[in-house]
């Protein structure tokens, strides 16, 4: 009976309202906070949302749910800092700068790879804009509220702005395909560079006219408004973090130069290959790193890897992540940060703040979540097994203190809304999908399509 | 060498049917009278205003006179309509009926630099005026038309922005004649353009934001000007910005089509950020956004396109099932089944989940084909959809969406002569419709005798079949093969259009009604073909529709072996 009840009532949460906030309290388990230690046997309870207690035997508050977690381990919900679930659209790849676009306008809040997600403990992702073009579109960190049919309640209100740039081989092969710039490396820093110096204009053409309309009896035109300018002027002034898809060492130098040419402090370089070879470089600029575990060699700028770059990264003082870019790697993540303990020797909360808080560092986002720390978002993966054990097993899964997953109550099918006119063919849905690897390109199939005719012919 | 890309000839051979109709069809001659009196009916003026039994007089496209006792003027021809049903004419709030489509794009090739298009190769051409492009001659009036509707709201065709709407009747011998209002909207969707920026929703959005602000900037600027012009520089002008400027001032709204859920909620935060009047229309999943919806202050079109109904099973099936325990796929099967057929139940139940909130509500045409439009209504009654509600949504509510309610959307002195008259209560199964008034010009449509389905006929259809196609744009001619599989057929067509043969899927005769689908497709595009015929001997004659293109005769004879 106690059992259809919770069912009911996870139903209820998965179907219910936006932006619920829970209350709940997880108790015995083994909490780890990930910046505080780890502390045995202790209870954590979730009030309207947020984490209001951390301590042994806190007592259950009238009416509210026990989780009982004896012999489980508690952890701050996985973040994920490079994804692209939940996006009806990826790449507006049709410009090599196109920064005001924003895929906050493509969340598609059904795609059943968030539930996915959940499933492996992530509550937050970042989805980003692909890397077509030299500066993409921003992105947007949502939260897994999955059972929402708004896509707007997805977005983690008060999350940094963030926007992708990408360098190398995707946004040289857009300007070749089309035979505009950037067709070269070089290229692609002189697209970025001749960028900033529009918004750098156009920021001071305001500047100097919202300045002159002070003055008595003005009478002027005003700069014509540009959305893209805007951006990047935005950027200029540090309102928004970059986020820039890169794998060669000298890009990654050169991204640098070009930031500090124009005061720009806040950037974040993803997949980072070859961020070995400039650990201490980018330590010293204050650049992070969200870097993948063990993946290289899908195309020639990718070849020159290690599995040691998160630790090098880390040990030299950059803030570094590991993330997934995949809608299967992102089921995953713990084992991806357990990678950093066998080739690295990262301890227990070094690899755990790969998938937590440095992720939260470099999506804005460490003062709400990343760890588990009283006053922080009620967002806890629970887990059977230590996380970075390759036994552990996600058990339960919560957003804002409302579990949104949970292992032993997992419903065969979680989709929310249903095609009319879908046909249903079993053996298909239970052939195993081929996994496309570079989730980055999506949207520029067509791309690729034109290089393949480009060779036939 | 492969052109996947680009479309065969034929293919714009079709959207050029539209355009040519010739208007040769129409009666040249003058009406003998515009007085008309309508008696022995039973009138529903508005929902919930009903009159047993009385008059309808219509005098020069007005109705003059409603009621019990009317006297019936010496020059009226009398329509006696005993026991019949008069409403007023139905309201689409979204079509592109009578819409000539555009022709060919003479530049559909990649432009040299793909981020900085033409605004007409992205789809921007908020300017552009529905007026310019209407054929009162297409056929697409007259469907509409037939299916009970005297008013629509038509659109260009085009990418994010094509342009302004106009509220047209679906009767007139020119388009100024068509046309009730112009610029009654600016008309909006959420289509990238192909190849070229913005090419995405995420670039349609960010677009959209870019111009709207300019317009707002360009506008502000512009009376500036005008309030004092010395020593002040010239504003350019712009016709796609201007094309804002009423949305600006509130004066116009943007009409949307927004189908899918996704789409009402990305277009409600364009509206909530720039705060333009906003009008959704073609809404096919709006049931969880009603809250949002109706907080926005938008207007509301729900779509007459149902999802089909799911085929029952037949009952030996079911039989066969149960004599032995079901596999695991089989009860996954059935599972997903069910879950379908919910999700279909909440597409038919929109309407009345609407209603149930208080959000009146129109209906649009854009995507449903007007042969469909009572039965689909029926579907919505059954979901729980009050009939009085369902008149109200075809009637009062859009004429109120649309402010034409001074003139149209109740049968009542004063207004506009546009009625429907059904033979028995419009929303009744086997209601027909029998006349529809179009601001006072008739329509009589003829009941069809079903002499043609003989069920107990018994033909042969097996061999090889010439078919000809009569279209506006002249006659087409087309080979169909069949053969005997079974207890059934299979086959394929061919045609004079394209080098292609392509396969026949639903193959049905009963009797000597043959029916039968195939889908016609050229790259990446697909046009679906269905085509039933009553069959005589070694020839057919019947109907054919193709795709959104309209229905077309057709004739066929079979090959002597």
């Amino acid at each position: 009976m106690k059992k259809i009840i919770f069912l009911i009532c996870l139903l209820g949460a998965l179907r219910g309202q936006a932006q619920e906030r829970g209350t709940v309290l997880i108790k015995g388990g083994t909490v780890l906070t990930v910046t505080k230690g780890t502390l045995e046997n202790t209870d954590v309870l979730i009030k309207d949302g947020k984490i209001s207690q951390i301590a042994k035997g806190i007592a259950a508050p009238a009416g509210v749910r026990v989780i009982d977690a004896t012999g489980l381990f508690v952890m701050p919900g996985i973040i994920d800092a490079h994804s692209h679930i939940a996006l009806d659209a990826i790449n507006e790849g049709t410009n090599a700068i196109t920064p005001e676009v924003h895929v906050a306008d493509a969340i598609n809040p059904f795609e059943v790879d968030i539930y996915r997600a959940l499933a492996g403990g992530c509550t937050i992702s970042h989805a980003m804009h692909g890397s077509a073009n030299s500066i993409g579109g921003q992105c947007q960190t949502i939260k897994h509220r999955y059972g929402v049919f708004d896509g707007e309640q997805l977005i983690m209100q008060g999350a940094a702005r963030t926007i992708k740039f990408a360098l190398g081989e995707n946004p040289t092969g857009h300007g070749r395909r089309d035979g505009v710039q950037p067709q070269t490396r070089m290229g692609v820093e002189f697209v970025i560079r001749q960028a900033f110096s529009e918004g750098k204009e156009y920021m001071e053409a305001w500047d100097k006219y919202n300045k002159a309309k002070l003055a008595k009896g003005f009478r002027g035109a005003p700069p014509a408004y540009s959305l893209r300018l805007e951006t990047l002027a935005d950027i200029l002034k540090g309102n928004i973090i970059i986020h820039c898809h890169s794998y060669r060492a000298d890009e990654i130098n050169m991204l640098m130069n070009v930031c500090r040419d124009f005061g720009i402090k806040r950037l974040v370089f993803q997949h980072t290959n070859e961020g070995f070879k400039v650990a201490p470089e980018l330590a010293k600029f204050g650049a992070m790193a969200s870097v993948f575990a063990d993946w290289w060699a899908y195309k020639l700028e990718v070849y020159y890897s290690t599995a040691y770059n998160a630790a090098i990264l880390a040990k030299n003082g950059v803030v570094t992540s590991i993330n997934s870019d995949s809608p299967d790697l992102i089921r995953h993540l713990y084992h991806e940060a357990g990678k950093t303990q066998k080739y690295g020797n990262l301890s227990d909360d070094e690899a755990l703040a790969m998938i937590t808080i440095n992720a939260a560092k470099q999506l804005g986002i460490e003062n709400r979540v990343g760890s588990l720390e009283v006053g922080k978002d009620g967002d806890v993966a629970i887990f059977k097994g230590h996380p970075l054990s390759v036994y552990g097993i996600p058990h339960v899964t919560l957003v804002d203190g409302i579990v949104r997953f949970e292992r032993d109550k997992d419903p065969a099918d979680m989709r929310l809304m249903v095609d009319p006119k879908e046909t249903i063919d079993i053996p298909t849905i239970h052939k195993a999908t081929t996994h496309n690897h570079e989730n980055c390109m999506q949207n520029m199939e067509w791309l690729l399509n034109v290089k393949m005719f480009g060779l036939n012919r | 060498m492969r052109n996947s890309g680009t479309h065969p000839r034929w293919c714009w051979t079709l959207l050029l049917l539209a355009v040519s109709m010739s208007v040769s069809a129409q009666d040249d001659l003058p009406p003998v009278t515009r007085t008309y009196a309508i008696t022995h009916v039973n009138i529903i003026q508005a929902p919930g205003r009903k009159i047993d039994m009385g008059t309808v007089v219509l005098k020069d496209g007005i109705i003059t006179a409603v009621g019990k006792a009317v006297a019936i003027p010496p020059e009226a021809i009398v329509i006696k309509a005993d026991s019949m049903y008069v409403y007023a004419g139905f309201i689409d709030g979204l079509s592109r009926t009578g819409v000539a489509r555009p022709k060919e794009e003479a530049n559909r090739e990649r432009p040299k630099d793909p981020g900085n298009p033409t605004p007409e190769r992205a789809g921007i051409t908020p300017h552009a005026d529905v007026r310019y492009s209407l054929n009162p001659a297409d056929k697409s009036i007259e469907d509409l038309r037939q299916a009970g509707f005297a008013i629509a709201h038509v659109v260009p065709y085009g990418g994010m922005l094509p342009g302004s709407g106009a509220l047209i009747l679906l009767s007139g011998k020119s388009a100024d004649q068509l046309i009730i209002q112009t610029k009654s909207a600016l008309y909006s969707e959420l289509t990238g353009a192909s190849g070229v920026y913005p090419n995405t929703v995420i670039g349609v959005m960010a677009k959209w934001r870019d111009l709207y602000r300019q317009a707002a900037q360009g506008k502000s600027y512009e009376s500036l000007y005008a309030s004092n012009r010395t020593g002040l520089e010239r504003p350019a002008t712009d016709r796609n910005l201007e094309a804002f400027y009423p949305v600006i001032d509130q004066k116009i709204p943007v009409l949307f089509k927004a189908e899918k859920l996704l789409d009402v909620q990305r277009v409600l935060m364009l509206k909530n950020e720039l705060k333009f009047p906003l009008t959704l229309a073609e809404v096919k999943e709006g049931w969880h956004a009603i809250p949002k919806i109706k907080a926005s202050g938008a207007k509301v079109f729900l779509s007459l396109d149902l999802p089909e109904e799911m085929k029952k099973e037949e009952k030996k099936d079911d039989k066969k099932k149960e004599e032995r325990p079901r596999t695991a796929a089989e009860t996954e099967k059935e599972q997903l089944e069910k879950r379908r057929a919910e999700a279909i139940t909440n597409y038919t139940a929109q309407a009345a989940a609407f209603h149930k909130a208080g959000v009146p509500f129109g209906f649009s045409m854009l995507n449903a084909k007007p042969k469909d439009v009572h039965a689909n209504l029926r579907r919505m009654i059954a979901a729980g959809l009050s009939e009085d509600a369902a008149l109200a949504a075809l009637t009062t509510s859009p004429a109120q969406l649309l402010g034409i309610a001074d003139r149209a959307g109740t049968v009542d002195p004063g207004k506009m002569a546009n009625l429907v008259i059904s033979d028995k209560p419009f929303f009744s199964e086997k209601a027909k419709i029998r006349y529809v008034f179009v601001d006072g010009t008739l329509t009589k449509l003829e009941i069809k005798e079903t002499k043609k389905a003989d069920p107990n006929a018994k033909v042969e259809i097996e061999g090889t079949w010439n078919t000809t196609t009569q279209s506006p744009q002249g006659t087409s001619t087309g080979k169909l093969v069949f053969k005997k599989e079974g207890s059934g057929y299979t086959g394929t067509a061919s045609s004079s259009m394209s080098p292609d043969s392509f396969p026949l899927k639903d193959i049905t005769l009963e009797g000597n009604a043959l029916s039968f689908k195939y889908t016609m497709s050229f790259g990446s595009r697909s046009i679906d073909v269905e085509i039933s015929v009553t069959v005589e001997g070694d020839s057919f004659k019947g109907n054919t529709s193709v795709g959104s293109f309209g229905s077309f005769p057709v004739e066929g004879t079979k090959n002597p072996k």
